[in-house]
């Protein structure tokens, strides 16, 4: 077997860090974008006339909420590409 | 030797534990409302046994690809080479995790389906089909985290510690990442299928606003693939 530097413990254990920070990451925003998307559902069935205002509603909450599981993509990445 | 065989098999053990948690409590929850609306309407038994089981039948799914992969691993066991036995582990955590945003994601709109026919059981065959739709959707999930599973098993044997660190990553990233999508889904089908329940001449705009909230709910889980194929492959 051979020998294994600190360098490569070091790289070894970012890319499993990755995996980590992507895999929880995407918990929190896509359950929080199901919640937006949801609620927006069940609106258009009580008010049909404002589907649009609540479909552009939807989606700008739904953006909003998904910021965490990108800043999780960029650690990610980070963790893969730069450490 | 024996510790890569060991490795496969505790990675079949995790695939299927984790694996039946959500399409179980999915179940349980679309036979919860099913009796609820037993209760307020008891000449509509037949419809409700019925669509119950398909309902059931399509949630069920998850926990079907969690045994394929389970049983797939339990067969390798005799693996000689460290790298494939990280593998299978990390296939095994992959599937695991993966079905359990799917299992609960379909057994919302399944429940909340049972509960608009239970209010008005004309209704049912729009809802059943609205139903069908948005647990189809749901699903992406686990096939995500399958996809990523049979890569991980039929991996080429050879790599060091960077590859076998790299794909136990994959296997968190894909396996996590679904759990959140997978509910997220369910949550926007849940609550369509109360909306269509409420007035089904409103099916069209409905099935419309669930897919393109369906759609931008799955883009975590899409984040979450791309890394751990990067992991699987660039490294």
């Amino acid at each position: 077997m051979e020998v294994i530097t600190g360098e490569q413990l070091i790289k070894a254990l970012a890319l499993l860090a990755a995996g980590l920070s992507m895999g929880l990451g995407a918990v929190g925003p896509g359950i929080g974008e199901g919640f937006v998307g949801g609620k927006a559902c069940e609106s258009i069935g009580r008010r049909p006339d404002e589907a649009n205002l609540i479909t552009k509603t939807m989606i700008i909450g739904q953006a909003i909420s998904e910021t965490t599981g990108i800043y999780a993509l960029v650690v990610s990445l980070i963790l893969i590409f730069v450490v | 030797m024996m510790i890569s065989g060991l490795f496969s098999v505790i990675g079949s053990g995790i695939a299927m534990g984790l694996g039946s948690i959500g399409s179980a409590v999915g179940e349980g929850m679309i036979a919860m409302s099913a009796v609820e609306s037993l209760g307020r309407q008891p000449k509509a038994s037949a419809k409700i046994l019925r669509i119950m089981i398909i309902a059931q039948a399509v949630t069920e799914t998850a926990a079907i690809f969690a045994l394929v992969i389970s049983l797939l691993l339990l067969f390798q066991a005799g693996t000689d080479s460290l790298f494939k036995g990280i593998t299978y582990l990390s296939a095994g955590i992959t599937i695991g995790l993966g079905t359990i945003g799917a299992g609960l994601g379909a057994g919302l709109p399944g429940a909340s389906a049972m509960k608009g026919i239970g209010k008005q059981p004309r209704n049912s065959d729009v809802l059943t089909v609205h139903m069908i739709i948005g647990q189809a959707v749901t699903q992406t999930s686990t096939i995500f985290a399958l996809t990523v599973s049979l890569i991980l098993i039929m991996l080429a044997p050879t790599g060091g510690l960077l590859k076998m660190a790299a794909c136990l990553g994959a296997g968190f990233a894909m396996g996590f990442g679904a759990v959140g999508p997978g509910i997220g889904d369910g949550l926007v089908a849940r609550f369509a299928n109360l909306g269509v329940a409420r007035d089904p001449k409103n099916m069209g705009l409905l099935t419309r606003t669930m897919i393109i909230g369906q759609a931008i709910t799955e883009t975590t889980d899409i984040y979450a693939m791309v890394v751990s194929l990067i992991l699987i492959f660039v490294i």
